[in-house]
């Protein structure tokens, strides 16, 4: 390339050498700009992933009872992977369904207790209560426990609970 | 429209009245460039460009990685995990590579062109600092993975410090932290690396950019006939162009290839032979030849004299002739010194362990699989299970972890599992050695007899013989059980040695193990012995 000579004798050049730098200069910082923010606002990966996991067999569960049981649930964040400790409690009617219910109240999110004896679930705080299938028969909570999907896989009577 | 023009010019005016903005950017912008000024003077503009792009990439990563041995493995694979992650990651860590030969360049030109002369001895020192700077920005970034190679170079930077004279403990115990390798010393790298050495590095920028500016570009070694001329936009089209193709270059290998990522750190694995960054690999063939007491003549005394060399070179080349045809002297040291580091870091490059395949499993790591199937692993590790199934676990704890894991059943998750059968110790190192490669790396699928093998290796012979270096010493390598004397092992002979060793040696010290294999595992392990050429 000969030295440029002193600018004002080719204004044309200038222009042409001027648009060429800015474009470049635009084209670099956008394509730049467009990854870092990508990389930025990356969405929590996929939904939360859903799974089945174990809860017991029916030989731990007495028919009608709710019994509870403290799940494990995996949860990824990014790349920490928790553990989500959940109480639910599964009713088993005898034959080859069992209930779950989770085992928080509708209300404020206490965790209820099986009163056995008189076969309702209370909640401590507010005085939430519900019967064995979870509707609610007293106090505040709006809405009857939440159940959660569960099924008993075939030969060794496993109950798995779908979090 | 005229009065549209006139309300932005009216605009301008009022801004540049608080701003002085016009001032700025001609000072920018409009630098004199002497006369015949060319391409070579562009390295300075793209050592900038690929230092931002290190701080915009490294900034951003920071929004995801997490500096504790305990996660920084996985948020780097989380990371690695989502293609524009990839690319971030895969732009910094290139572009560290890119970093360092541009400078080297850059050097180059300015000892070439003899651009440290009077009056730019002390651009040429800041020069200098900054190269060093970024060799240390290149070193603590290297740990920050925390994966193989990242814990085992910085074992090896730490062990050097060392060496220095006098203060070399001291050195090593303010680079280690704490007592050995670990928390401490991730957290006060990753500080180092992302506020410390940032900070000075942008104020020794600032520092060599004014200095160049109030001295002028250096221009071509004679002065060249007619006007200079403006920085923009005629030097910064040449800026531009070099830029643009260097950084095209850049996103080009961060495109195509992963940055690498090891296993994950583990202080107990003996077999692993840590190589540094290829930038390091001169330094590292140097140690080689100075064994024992003679280390530190490698490790600081010949570094220190190159730097003390190039930190002088202003005062050893007095005189203000600065073309490299007339400084002979200067020319020819500089090139025995280019040369011996290209020398010394292509033989370091070569130097390289012969590792068994690294796709190839080892028979303990085959044997794993087996014992993990039948030790019950599948009871949580499935899909319907509390944790992942083995095969897609994505793996960042150490062996000492995993081995915890099969043998404690209150170590994770106290009373959700069931406890484990027994397992020997050998068993254990089995599984553990399958969970960690099958982590890096599927099954690759072997024959059904070497499976077999492989599990009463990995039970039993792994205790006292080696093949392909992992194993004891009791016993002798078998890596090369099928030939003795130069002549072919039948599968009785072996199958005899097993059974029954004393029928073959009455001195053997070996055991019998015709009680504890099944005639299908001795059939198995016989015939894969004698395959061993």
């Amino acid at each position: 390339m000969p030295t440029p000579a002193v600018s004002s004798h080719e204004p044309g050049r200038r222009k042409t050498l001027a648009l060429l730098v800015n474009t470049a200069v635009a084209v670099i910082g956008g394509a730049f700009s467009a990854l870092l923010g990508v990389f930025a606002v990356r969405p929590v990966r996929a939904a939360p992933t859903e799974r089945w996991i174990r809860a017991g067999t029916l030989g731990d569960l007495t028919p009608n009872v709710p019994v509870p049981r403290v799940l494990a649930v995996p949860r990824a964040d990014g790349w920490y992977r928790a553990r989500a400790r959940e109480t639910v409690f599964l009713v088993w009617d005898g034959a080859k369904q069992v209930k779950v219910f989770s085992a928080t109240c509708s209300h404020l999110g206490c965790q209820v207790l099986w009163d056995a004896e008189a076969k309702k679930f209370r909640c401590p705080c507010h005085g939430g209560v519900y019967d064995s299938s979870g509707q609610v028969l007293e106090g505040p909570p709006p809405r009857p426990l939440t159940t959660i999907e569960a099924r008993v896989d075939g030969t060794d009577e496993t109950v798995l609970v779908r979090v | 429209m005229t009065s549209g023009v006139g309300v932005k010019a009216r605009l301008l005016e009022w801004l540049d009245a608080r701003t002085s903005f016009r001032t700025a950017r001609h000072v920018l912008l409009d630098e004199e460039i002497p006369a015949g000024t060319g391409w070579v003077f562009t390295l300075g503009s793209v050592l900038l460009a690929l230092i931002s792009i290190q701080l915009l990439t490294g900034a951003f990563l920071t929004l995801y990685y997490a500096p504790t041995p305990d996660h920084a493995y996985e948020s780097v694979r989380f990371i690695s995990s989502s293609p524009s992650g990839r690319l971030v990651r895969g732009l910094h860590h290139f572009g560290a590579s890119f970093l360092v030969v541009f400078l080297v360049l850059h050097l180059l030109r300015v000892v070439v062109l003899g651009s440290y002369k009077p009056p730019r001895e002390i651009t040429w020192l800041s020069g200098l600092a900054l190269l060093g700077l970024v060799l240390g920005f290149a070193l603590t970034g290297y740990l920050l993975p925390w994966d193989q190679r990242a814990y085992w170079a910085t074992v090896v930077t730490i062990n050097i410090s060392r060496l220095a004279p006098m203060a070399g403990d001291a050195m090593a115990a303010v680079l280690q932290g704490g007592s050995t390798i670990g928390a401490l010393t991730l957290t006060r790298w990753y500080s180092a690396h992302v506020i410390f050495l940032p900070a000075l590095l942008v104020g020794l920028i600032v520092a060599h950019l004014v200095l160049m500016r109030l001295q002028g570009s250096s221009g071509p070694v004679r002065p060249k006939r007619g006007a200079p001329f403006p920085f923009y936009p005629y030097q910064a089209f040449r800026d531009t162009v070099v830029v643009s193709i260097v950084l095209l270059a850049v996103v080009a290998m961060a495109w195509r290839g992963m940055p690498p990522l090891e296993g994950p750190a583990d202080p107990t694995d003996a077999n692993y032979i840590p190589r540094p960054e290829w930038y390091f690999l001169g330094l590292f063939q140097l140690l080689k030849y100075f064994p024992g007491k003679w280390e530190v003549v490698g490790a600081i005394v010949l570094p220190g004299v190159v730097a003390a060399f190039l930190a002088l070179l202003p005062w050893i080349d007095r005189g203000p002739e600065r073309d490299p045809r007339r400084r002979p002297f200067i020319m020819a040291t500089v090139l025995i010194g280019l040369l011996a580091v290209v020398g010394l870091t292509t033989l370091g490059w070569r130097d390289r362990p012969i590792a068994v395949s690294a796709d190839q499993w080892t028979l303990r790591e085959i044997g794993g699989r087996s014992i993990a199937g039948y030790s019950g692993c599948a009871k949580c590790h499935a899909d319907t299970g509390l944790a992942d199934p083995l095969e897609s676990i994505a793996l960042s704890r150490g062996a000492e972890w995993v081995s915890g894991h099969v043998t404690d059943p209150e170590m994770i998750a106290p009373g959700l599992r069931e406890p484990p059968a027994a397992r020997s110790e050998r068993e254990i190192a089995a599984i553990v050695a399958y969970v960690r490669r099958v982590s890096r790396q599927p099954y690759p699928g072997y024959p059904a007899n070497v499976e077999v093998a492989a599990t009463v290796w990995a039970r039993y012979c792994v205790g006292c013989h080696i093949i392909d270096g992992d194993g004891g010493k009791d016993g002798p390598e078998l890596s090369h059980a099928g030939v003795k004397d130069g002549k072919q092992q039948d599968v009785a002979t072996i199958r005899t040695w097993i059974v029954d060793p004393e029928a073959i040696d009455p001195l053997a010290d070996m055991p019998s193990f015709g009680k504890r294999l099944t005639p299908e595992q001795l059939d198995a392990i016989a015939g894969y012995l004698m395959s061993r050429k």
